[in-house]
């Protein structure tokens, strides 16, 4: 039995599907490429016989029909050359295989992101996942006498009422208005994230907002500070706004997918009653000779 | 393609018809818009020997062999139909139309010859009965003409199609009157929304396929019983995307394998495409031709199949391409147009 496929194979394993150098179709198996490639690119339309290779079949119809292949049949424009050995995955020349590693991934982007779009799901594995890697902090190494500077820093700017800096740098707002947000008198109420024998930052937990100082170029993200009191009605409006929007914005392509299926056809030729050879009859240069 | 290649002297304005002789598979009758009809052996040497060329007044827009060998018809813009002569060049005019004449075709078994003509009307003509003709009004213009061993289909213009028995035509034609009445055995309405392109029968006597200008191929049996009506269908085909636009060429041609009963279908892509009528399988698709395919014809022992290829049907442009007129011989291997096998 074969193993059961992920309704959503994430991209790697998209990757590592072997596929077909001639037609570009991909398969489960590479026993199954093989057998696909001798069927439709390597066999012999004489005697229907399944040769190996493209250089195999050339050499079979020579020796055995007295004719020459010019062509791999059934392969995709610029690919019918009969000099490069395919086997399976074998031979495939590098600058296709990158291609072919672009057009995969490109392709597995778009699809995911308009899956989302469709679904209004956030994307996969959002936590520690594939998809979490983006958030994922960088990793800032510090000297003991730089976190003791900050350390000091923090304390000082504490003293003086100063908000975090970082904050005041991703978010350029007068003190006079940062102060009743985060009121310096309201963080000892949030407990020290350091416990005792614990670093004062696990890994992977985010500091409470205005509690220690952070680290430089490291601004907490958005979700997880507290935002402005005023601002949170402001943000569900925003949030409610956007998901209808993105409904209305999931059925309109939809209705007009619908109108192209109908619209986007160009005829090539087109009368109700002339036929093409009466329109050729009327070319002056056709007329009876008399 | 090893087994496939082209006729070195070709003529020298589009393909209106390319005929296979009924008994000598290497036989050819071409007919152009370059009012010419040639005979050609495919065989003789490489690129085969063109043997006659016959002059006409008029563009000729059809041609097929007759009683032998020796003997063909042709119909063309010159109103007229023929009869050639083909080993003494002689021409003999059968009959005129009062407008162009598309087609034209013999039936073997009935020794009934044929033309189709855009004035509406059918000309008969019983072989047996030199000199004389009837006249048959059609409904509409008709564009296709294809005879069955027992029915003749014809296609028109509105989307109607008459199926007429060959026999009833046959008895008409005896009467040796100049106009007759024939009922059709059977008038039927095209399946598909678009003008008729070609119409072909079935070699088992069965049904007919047609295309339209839209892409698309419909199969049809003959018998009015609902149960083979309901097996009757259509199929979109010879289309492209380009830029997210479905590119839709007319299906110029269609052309029945007399061995295996699989049908070639020719468009104006420049494609041919075998396809298995019973199975619903497209069974192969060849390498795109260098302009649109205009006329299919396998040989009487289905072992070659001929393929004329010429631009200009599409658009009626006035000035051709050097070169693009061309006519293709293919020899096909046994099992090339036979359908896949029913397993069990």
């Amino acid at each position: 039995m074969t193993k059961k496929r992920k309704r959503y194979p994430d991209l790697n394993q998209k990757l590592e599907r072997p596929w077909c150098y001639y037609c570009e179709r991909d398969f489960d198996d590479l026993k199954i490429l093989i057998s696909h490639q001798k069927a439709k690119h390597f066999k012999c339309e004489r005697c229907g016989r399944r040769l190996n290779t493209a250089g195999g079949l050339s050499v079979h119809m020579n020796q055995v029909h007295k004719e020459n292949l010019t062509h791999v049949e059934n392969a995709i424009p610029g690919r019918q050359n009969l000099d490069i050995e395919i086997f399976g995955m074998e031979g495939v020349p590098s600058e296709i295989m990158e291609q072919h590693t672009n057009v995969v991934t490109e392709k597995h982007f778009s699809e995911e992101a308009e899956r989302q779009r469709l679904s209004g799901n956030p994307a996969r594995g959002g936590m520690g996942g594939e998809g979490g890697v983006a958030s994922k902090r960088a990793r800032v190494h510090e000297t003991l006498e730089e976190i003791d500077e900050r350390a000091k820093k923090w304390m000082t700017d504490r003293k003086n009422g100063v908000a975090r800096p970082v904050k005041a740098e991703a978010k350029p707002t007068t003190p006079a208005q940062t102060a009743p947000t985060f009121p310096p008198a309201a963080q000892p109420g949030f407990p020290p994230a350091g416990l005792p024998g614990q670093p004062p930052f696990p890994p992977g937990q985010f500091a409470p907002p205005g509690a220690l100082p952070s680290r430089p170029g490291f601004t907490p993200p958005q979700p997880n500070s507290f935002p402005p009191v005023h601002g949170l009605p402001q943000q569900i409006d925003e949030l409610i706004a956007s998901s209808t929007a993105a409904t209305g914005e999931q059925s309109a392509p939809e209705k007009e997918k619908k109108a192209k299926k109908g619209k986007e056809i160009k005829l090539v030729f087109f009368d109700e009653h002339i036929s093409p050879e009466e329109k050729m009859a009327r070319l002056p240069r056709f007329a009876v000779q008399v | 393609m090893s087994s496939q290649f082209e006729l070195a002297q070709n003529p020298t304005d589009p393909i209106s018809a390319v005929k296979f002789a009924t008994n000598t598979p290497t036989r050819l009758l071409v007919s152009s818009w370059d009012r010419h009809v040639y005979l050609y052996d495919t065989h003789a040497e490489p690129g085969g020997k063109l043997l006659q060329k016959f002059e006409h007044r008029a563009p000729v827009l059809d041609v097929c062999f007759g009683r032998d060998d020796n003997e063909a018809f042709t119909c063309g813009l010159d109103w007229e139909v023929r009869r050639i002569d083909l080993s003494t060049g002689a021409q003999t005019v059968l009959s005129t139309h009062t407008a162009g004449v598309r087609n034209i075709l013999y039936s073997k078994p009935h020794n009934l010859l044929i033309s189709a003509a855009w004035d509406s009307t059918l000309h008969l003509h019983d072989l047996s009965q030199p000199g004389q003709f009837s006249t048959v009004t059609l409904p509409s213009k008709p564009f296709s003409l294809s005879a069955s061993p027992t029915k003749l289909v014809v296609a028109m213009a509105s989307r109607a199609l008459n199926i007429y028995e060959l026999q009833a035509l046959s008895n008409a034609a005896k009467q040796g009157e100049e106009h007759v009445t024939v009922e059709p055995w059977q008038r039927r309405e095209s399946s598909m929304k678009y003008m008729t392109r070609a119409v072909a029968c079935m070699p088992n006597d069965a049904g007919y396929a047609s295309s339209s200008i839209e892409g698309r191929v419909a199969v049809e049996w003959f018998d009015p019983s609902e149960e083979s009506q309901s097996r009757k269908y259509a199929f979109k085909c010879h289309r492209q995307t380009v830029d997210g636009q479905d590119v839709v060429y007319p299906v110029h041609a269609l052309a029945f394998h007399p061995v295996h009963g699989s049908f070639a279908s020719g468009g104006g892509d420049g494609v041919v495409a075998l396809w298995d009528g019973v199975a619903k399988r497209r069974i192969r698709q060849y390498q795109r031709f260098p302009a649109s395919v205009q006329t299919i014809d396998f040989s009487g022992d289905g072992r070659f199949v001929a393929v004329g290829v010429s631009p200009g049907f599409e658009d009626a442009v006035d000035d051709v391409p050097e070169g693009a007129i061309k006519v293709f011989i293919r020899e096909l291997t046994d099992t090339e147009a036979q359908g896949k096998k029913v397993k069990g």
